[in-house]
């Protein structure tokens, strides 16, 4: 199925920038038909311009409004000093650090098996299931979330479920939960990961897992020094992607937790609406972004590390 | 080899029951009979189906967001190619900075990106809320638009064009004769990504609605802010059918999958 | 390729035509800011026919009255709203902001219609009062009984309780009759928020939108939630027993208003319009489609619609509200009491 294809090269595109593929390009030498700077600056510079004016600097003003000082026009940290102090911006800032990180983990063990579930089908089932996890990616996130409360509800499958196999005797509550933002933003972003696997799966030399079991490594080991080390490119990749869109969705944590489980996210717009407090909302957007790119940095070195390591460790063996 | 053949559809069936589950109950629910959002469905019936035709709003947000859809890819598209092309194949002054600037609004969470558009460029210059919609549509397309069509550029050799030029063609000859044809498989995959990204938007466009003025999801939300039924149901899952309509039949009429 | 280069221009037009108060629009426009609920209604009974009238086109918005009111506030230096529907202590926010003028009653030929109560509910003559609604709770009367607010607290009712957030229209008032119930009624609100944080894991959500809140019954999620009166048609139609409760401290509500923003280009349209809205004829048909109950005296409805309104002067004066001044001095101390209290 081409669709699944298409998303597929599409997101990995997306996700990874591509510098193995510069890689390639610098090496042969440049035509002189590609040496004029100016010429080169004039294709780029209205996109760059675009995204500067359009984005950037009102996002980076809007950044700016948290540092200020109450009154004057001075720069301080007050407005971070006293957001962090109220213990419900604290709750609310570590929950959505904790719902990221376990969306993040969980998907990724998830995302590993589909993926070499999927990757190791007949090449045309595995168009078609790839099509269908990446089919969710089609659908309004409105109506993927509305779903769960129908789902998770008293009544719902999940207790009727839980009920006739004898988990629970009363329907448990798990709307306005953590449990059920944890749910729906698994849902939301597992189809990233498992296609970001795929590609780093599809990518990893044929016969590595084959070489390292003929070698007498258990399935345990085959992924922790073969598997893993090989695809952390899509690991990371996907990681990043999953951690900042649990951190920054907003439908989700909106209409399954409610104003009872607020995140980040949710504070921010209820601040702006509600109380009209645009410097709290600049803290809060500012923390989100810092999570964000702490999140890539540190899944990075994580991948690096075990990377350089495993070549030593092989070694010894 | 036992556990092997049954850990696969194992797998894939706890993992697809899981992500499709919700698109199945809410395509059920579109054809319920009854008052609210149920599962299993009361009934059937095609009236939530009729309702969202009579939904006035919907009509007026549905051409806002398919506008916003493919004019914002459009127009991320024709400022894109360009600058992918010249990051591609060019040595730029600075390319690493451009390349991150493009690509930033994928970074910041979209009600920022909103937030700050209503604060520093609706408000100040007086811009209206359907241009500053455009306006932020095409910059959260942008870097998705970069990305896939570089990527495409770096898979085509530079050779052939250069062999183009010595042959006599011009410069924008040989980009529309030899590099664009080329790359169209990434371009309209830059194109589909765009368009659902934007269609489906709602972060953004959260702050940035006025009279008159929503996009689709935001009218969704809208409207089940006041009325719980399942018309909102039945027209995600008419969206839905229709995006899964577009992939369809651009791969079945441009068979584009063969550029990809 | 043509068609996609031709494409962003053709957009661009498109959008600046589309951008309100564009050169395109030749006719009058009259924009005005409403709540989102029973628009089909509204364009029906107001909107279309004074269009008519006027000869001009109305322009919509729709969301709640804090969500509005901060977007008023955004765009105080060019306004682009001409008249509001708010909340009596948001008309009351927005006067201490500056962003409305006094109402000139003497354009409103309605006015002396009026109940005494609407004509100038804040006491600065910058708001009119079309719409009030009486405040109380709807629960499964084969569940539970409600004779008091204080039910809702009782624990063989713990998790089956929706309860509006205070940030809500109807948050306050409920916890004042909370409070009340408890017999503490002070301004803060103290007593009545410090117990519901008490309860807070017993509690289902604190709800925002109350729409969510029929499903929420049809599912059996909750039994249940203090409702406003406007919001009271949708559960009557689930099939399930539920009930409208008459609890013996009274029932609470709110009044919406009207306002004019100031500095608004059409003050002469928009007070038209308001006036059209005020009219026995309009009030007449928007309280039989249970839209609205009616703040004009010369309104006749019959008994089994009374019954689903808030209807008659006695009705409103009987309603225990929160004077709009307490409303907005305590806001932000209700809020943060309720974020220590609940909101962890």
């Amino acid at each position: 199925m081409a669709r699944a294809d298409i998303s597929l090269q599409g997101l990995a595109w997306i996700l990874g920038s591509s510098p193995r593929m510069t890689a390639q390009l610098d090496t042969g030498e440049d035509p002189t038909m590609f040496q004029n700077r100016a010429e080169a600056l004039a294709l780029a510079l209205p996109a760059a311009i675009f995204a500067a004016a359009v984005f950037l600097v009102p996002v980076l003003i809007l950044l700016s409004d948290g540092f200020r000082t109450p009154v004057g026009g001075g720069w301080s940290l007050s407005a971070y000093t006293e957001f962090f102090s109220s213990p419900l911006n604290q709750t609310v800032f570590l929950r959505t650090l904790r719902l990221g990180a376990i969306v993040t983990v969980v998907s990724a063990v998830i995302g590993y098996a589909a993926a070499f579930a999927i990757v190791s089908l007949e090449p045309s089932t595995k168009g078609k299931i790839t099509g269908l996890v990446v089919l969710p990616l089609m659908i309004s996130p409105v109506a993927r979330t509305y779903a769960w409360i129908v789902i998770l509800g008293r009544t719902g499958i999940v207790n009727q479920a839980f009920q006739a196999i004898g988990i629970s005797d009363a329907p448990l509550r798990i709307l306005f939960s953590e449990t059920a933002i944890f749910i729906g933003l698994l849902q939301l972003f597992l189809p990233l990961m498992i296609i970001s696997l795929i590609s780093a799966l599809e990518n990893m030399p044929r016969d590595a897992i084959p070489a390292a079991r003929v070698l007498g490594a258990n399935w345990f080991q085959v992924f922790w020094k073969v598997v893993l080390p090989l695809t952390r490119e899509g690991l990371v990749i996907g990681g990043t992607l999953v951690f900042t869109g649990s951190l920054t969705a907003y439908i989700t944590p909106a209409i399954l937790g409610g104003s009872k489980v607020l995140m980040l996210e949710t504070l921010m717009y209820q601040q702006v609406s509600v109380s009209g407090n645009f410097v709290s909302a600049s803290v809060i957007a500012f923390i989100l972004i810092v999570m964000s790119f702490a999140a890539n940095i540190l899944l990075k070195r994580l991948a690096t590390a075990r990377n350089r390591r495993a070549p030593g460790r092989s070694a010894s063996a | 080899m036992n556990a092997r053949t049954l850990f696969i559809p194992l797998t894939l069936f706890v993992v697809i029951a899981f992500l499709i589950g919700p698109f199945l109950i809410i395509v059920a629910a579109s054809f319920s009979a009854g008052e609210t959002l149920a599962f299993p469905p009361q009934g059937f019936s095609l009236r939530w189906i009729a309702k969202v035709f009579t939904v006035e709003s919907f009509r007026a947000s549905f051409g806002m967001s398919l506008f916003l859809a493919i004019g914002g890819t459009a127009a991320a598209l024709i400022m894109g190619i360009p600058a992918s092309y010249a990051l591609s194949r060019y040595k730029l002054p600075g390319a690493e900075v451009i390349r991150t600037v493009v690509s930033a609004p994928i970074i910041v969470p979209g009600i920022i990106v909103g937030l700050a558009l209503l604060r520093y460029i609706v408000v100040p210059f007086g811009v209206g809320i359907s241009l500053a919609l455009f306006l932020a549509h095409t910059a959260l397309v942008l870097p998705y638009a970069v990305r896939v069509v570089s990527a495409s550029l770096d898979n085509l050799r530079s050779d052939i064009e250069e062999a183009a030029v010595l042959l006599g063609s011009s410069r924008l000859g040989a980009f529309f004769r030899v590099v664009l044809p080329n790359i169209r498989g990434g371009i309209l995959s830059a194109f589909i990504l765009g368009f659902v990204t934007s269609f489906n938007q709602v972060p953004v466009s959260l702050f940035l609605s006025g009279p008159g003025v929503r996009t689709l999801p935001i009218d969704m939300i809208a409207y089940m802010e006041i009325v719980f039924d399942p018309s909102v149901a039945a027209l995600s899952s008419l969206l839905a059918f229709l995006s899964i309509g577009i992939v369809f039949a651009a791969e079945r009429f441009l068979g584009f999958s063969r550029y990809v | 390729m043509k068609k996609v280069i031709l494409a962003p221009g053709a957009a661009l037009a498109l959008i600046l035509g589309a951008a309100p108060g564009s050169a395109l629009a030749q006719e009058k426009t009259l924009t005005i800011s409403v709540y989102a609920l029973s628009q089909d209604e509204y364009k029906q009974i107001v909107y279309e026919p004074f269009e008519k009238i006027c000869g001009c086109k109305l322009v919509v918005e729709t969301g709640n009255s804090v969500e509005r009111l901060a977007k008023m506030e955004a765009n105080k230096a060019s306004p682009v709203v001409d008249m509001a529907v708010v909340s009596m202590a948001d008309a009351l926010s927005a006067a201490r902001k500056g962003l409305i003028d006094t109402i000139d009653r003497t354009k409103l030929s309605n006015f002396n219609k009026l109940y005494d109560i609407a004509q100038d509910p804040n006491g600065d003559g910058m708001s009119v009062g079309y719409t009030f609604y009486a405040t109380s709770i709807a629960y499964r009367s084969d569940k539970m009984k409600i004779d008091s607010w204080a039910d809702l607290l009782k624990p063989e009712y713990a998790g089956h309780i929706a309860w509006p957030n205070v940030t809500t229209n109807q948050g306050p008032p409920a916890l004042y009759m909370l409070g009340r119930a408890l017999s503490k009624d002070t301004p803060d609100l103290k007593a009545a928020i410090d117990a519901v944080g008490e309860k807070k894991d017993d509690i289902v959500t604190f709800y925002e939108k109350s729409s969510q809140l029929v499903q929420l019954m049809k599912q059996e999620e909750i039994w249940a939630a203090p409702i406003g009166r406007f919001t009271w048609a949708p559960f009557t139609k689930l099939g399930l027993p539920v009930a409208w409760a008459t609890p013996k401290e009274g029932q609470t509500g709110g009044m919406n208003v009207m306002i004019a923003t100031k500095g608004s280009k059409n003050r002469e349209l928009a007070l038209q319009f308001m006036d059209f809205w005020l009219s026995t004829e309009v009030q007449t048909k928007l309280a039989e489609k249970f839209i609205d109950s009616p703040a004009n005296k010369e309104v006749k409805v019959s008994d089994e619609i009374a019954a689903n309104l808030t209807y008659g002067e006695e009705t409103a004066k009987s309603l225990k509200l929160i004077p709009s001044a307490v409303a907005l001095d305590n806001r932000a101390g209700w809020v943060k009491s309720w974020n220590e209290a609940v909101g962890q």
